[in-house]
């Protein structure tokens, strides 16, 4: 079974970097046949991956959620399917352009792990584990998106100049509410990723909340996105301040997925 | 006088800011940055650690701004009291206007003398346009002038998802705070047999049974003890595990972790004088000279001597078992020494030995009455942000123009731009037919 998914994860590689290819070819040569193929590759690659994901977790007998490998790939994952989900929802493969290279980033970073399987420690044993890390996927996916409409709407007024560009980035106030969209669905399954990790750990450890540097992180994380709603909400900040949220947002996302785990001590060390 | 009129005004004023959005901001961004420091400095250290690892004037900063506890430094909980009130007032404040709100967005009063956000002239059938919408059947009703009109509202118990999602934020941070000043928490550890008291709630844990299972490469799958709490004239009996805790007696009962315990054989004259299970880090005083003792440093199941690391223990398997032992005597360190299988350890007419190592358990014990109210916050929160962002309310309605016509109209604040979208969509199509 590992030896399949290794073969996928291959595959699902190639696949991600020719998507990636396709979406740059897209806004080089304007044709909205490619963007289509684009869309095509990417989806493959998704179904692919999905696959690779169940083999892994056929191989090793649990949810495939505990390492670092496992957890790149499935940050992978989901940010390659909530921004498959709103490239074809708001009909944005603009959106793939520049969600494509973050996902083929987070997936080579997956690669550079090590795939070993090991046996996992009591505590991490645990159903309310699978839902946690589940949920920090999506999340963490919705917020790579949001990520990516923070840079495209503050680059939005360089590249209006072009005409193809106009055509194919909605307006500000659609860009906003698209954005808006993804910080809600991430800040969403966010929450419920931390209430999840509060009963695990009050299970396992008795204690639900210790401030733990990835606790106080994904909380850190979370009161920005709830400021972002605010500053949204509050006339003439909707925009630019609020994409500059959702920038640093992510920013605070990918502190406490892999800063935390490596400059910061704490029970979630292992993960 | 003139005090006298401008303070209440200014008390107005400074009361609506404390309820306000924009101090909601400047909290919570407060609040980020308060948890940052918070894990960014090493929390729970000495002024000398800090100074050490930063300079002096940094550990005094930090000793002086209590940035080594910095979750509860005074600074930290008056900000979150900050922010209890600001929810609360703000709560308060619009709940009226909510209800208000939520009542008048079902009537087509309002709307039908409005612009909307969305409008289109000549539909020929309103009707369609509404399924597409996915409005429930819309009212027959009249304007204000008499002209017949068709209304239709949806999804507005979205316009509470706000207030829901702050009343549940209020109960969590509420629930924890209680839970922190009001929590106890106790351990006891031992091997099976043992039988001591949970600290001062009048209860004693006896533990009958503790097993650690391993998988075949010698790794932990789980540690479960078997216990049972007496007191109230009363006993129950429980299993726990790792991720499976019981409650007894309103408390709730962890198996926290695990450490080696051993049977100490003490000899007098080479005649049996006392033998004792203590676990490592606990002391033995010798029965008939309890100036005398004996402490247990550490146990090695495996024992092996890694140059740079030290004394270790190679696996978890009891191949080659070590103590390391400390004696003292009227509280002088007499030695320290490490002995193996079946070696002694000889102190004048004394004859020491360790045998049967075993794992003891340790459980935790813990009460925290607000525990569920802290879950019970955390789930309306969730229920709020559910509201607020995938229950958008919406209202269309239609009126008849004197040509046969209709104008269809449409209202949905959280939709922007993707609503506007829709509505063309749908009142596109609703031409056609
Ligand atoms: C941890 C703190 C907070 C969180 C997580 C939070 C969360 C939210 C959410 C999710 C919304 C809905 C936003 C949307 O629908 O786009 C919202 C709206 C709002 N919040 Fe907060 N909030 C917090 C604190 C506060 C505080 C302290 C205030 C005090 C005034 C406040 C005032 C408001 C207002 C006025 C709205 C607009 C409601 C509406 O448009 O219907 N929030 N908040």
């Amino acid at each position: 079974m590992l030896q399949v998914e290794n073969t996928l994860f291959t595959l699902v590689m190639l696949l991600y970097f020719a998507a990636m290819a396709l979406y740059f070819a897209f806004i080089a040569v304007k044709k909205d046949g490619v963007a289509r193929v684009a869309v095509g590759l990417q989806a493959a690659g998704l179904l692919l991956h999905t696959a690779a994901l169940v083999c892994r977790g056929v191989g090793a007998g649990r949810l495939p959620l505990t390492n670092q490998y496992e957890f790149a790939t499935s940050f992978a994952w989901g940010l390659c399917l909530v921004s498959l989900a709103f490239v074809i929802r708001f009909r944005f493969p603009v959106l793939g352009a520049f969600a494509s290279p973050v996902t083929f980033l987070i997936i080579g970073y997956a690669a550079m792990q090590s795939k070993e399987v090991k046996n996992l420690m009591p505590a991490l044993r645990s159903n309310w584990l699978g839902f946690h890390v589940s949920t920090a996927i999506i999340a963490y996916g919705a917020f790579g998106v949001s990520f990516v409409l923070g840079v495209i709407f503050l680059l939005r007024d360089r590249m209006r100049a072009r005409g193809f560009m106009d055509q194919h980035i909605p307006g500000r106030e659609k860009l906003d509410v698209i954005a808006y969209r993804s910080v809600s669905l991430g800040l969403l399954f966010l929450t419920f990723t931390i209430i999840t990790g509060a009963i695990w750990a009050e299970r396992a450890w008795g204690s639900y909340w210790s401030w733990d540097p990835k606790e106080t992180w994904s909380l850190v994380t979370w009161i920005i996105y709830s400021a972002y709603l605010h500053l949204r909400i509050r006339r003439g900040w909707q925009g630019r301040a609020a994409a500059i949220f959702a920038v640093i947002g992510f920013v605070c996302v990918v502190f406490t997925y892999i800063g935390v785990n490596t400059l910061l001590p704490g029970v979630h060390s292992y993960a | 006088m003139r005090g006298g009129v401008a303070s209440p005004h200014r008390f107005k004023r400074i009361y609506k800011f404390i309820g306000s959005m924009r101090f909601a901001i400047i909290l919570l961004v407060a609040l980020a940055l308060a948890c940052s420091i918070g894990s960014l400095v090493t929390q729970g250290q000495t002024y000398d650690w800090y100074a050490q690892r930063y300079s002096e004037r940094a550990a005094a900063l930090i000793v002086a701004l209590r940035l080594d506890d910095a979750f509860h430094s005074a600074w930290f909980i008056i900000i979150t009291a900050f922010l209890c009130l600001n929810l609360t007032l703000c709560n308060l404040t619009r709940l009226p206007r909510l209800i208000g709100r939520t009542r008048a967005e079902g009537r087509p009063e309002g709307a039908l003398e409005s612009a909307g956000d969305v409008s289109r002239e000549g539909v020929a059938d309103p009707k369609a346009a509404f399924t597409r919408l996915r409005m429930p059947g819309p009212v027959a009703c009249k304007t204000a002038d008499g002209r017949e009109a068709l209304f239709a509202s949806k999804h507005r118990a979205g316009l509470w998802g706000a207030w829901v999602c702050h009343l549940g934020i209020l109960l969590l941070i509420l629930g924890f705070g209680l839970g922190q000043m009001t929590q106890a928490q106790y351990t006891v550890y031992g091997v099976p047999g043992d039988e001591k008291p949970i600290g001062d709630t009048g209860y004693t844990l006896k533990i009958e049974d503790f097993a650690v299972e391993r998988r075949d490469d010698d790794s932990v799958a789980q540690y479960t003890a078997q216990i049972s709490v007496s007191g109230d004239d009363a006993r129950r009996d429980a299993e726990i595990s790792v991720n499976n805790p019981a409650r007894l007696f309103g408390m709730k009962f962890y198996q926290n972790s695990v450490g080696w315990a051993t049977r100490v054989n003490v000899l007098e004259n080479g005649k049996p004088l006392q033998s004792a299970v203590i676990c490592a880090g606990e002391f033995l005083p010798v029965e008939d000279k309890p100036e005398l003792v004996v402490y247990l440093n550490a146990f090695y199941p495996d024992y092996a001597m890694v140059p740079g690391v030290g004394p270790s223990s190679a696996s978890e398997k009891l191949n080659n078992p070590a103590w390391l032992y400390s004696v003292y005597y009227q509280g002088q360190l007499l030695g320290m020494n490490a002995l193996m299988a079946g070696e002694e350890l000889t102190i004048d007419a004394y004859t020491v030995t360790f045998t049967d190592p075993q794992n003891y358990t340790l459980i935790q014990i813990k009460r925290d009455r607000f525990t569920w109210l802290a879950l019970a916050g955390g789930l309306i929160t969730m229920l709020g942000l559910l509201l607020a962002f995938y229950i958008q309310p919406a209202k269309i309605w239609a009126i008849r123009e004197p040509d046969g016509r209709w104008t269809l109209r449409g209202a949905c604040k959280k939709g922007g731009a993707i609503f506007k979208e829709q509505f063309d969509r749908a009142c596109g199509l609703g031409n056609e037919e």
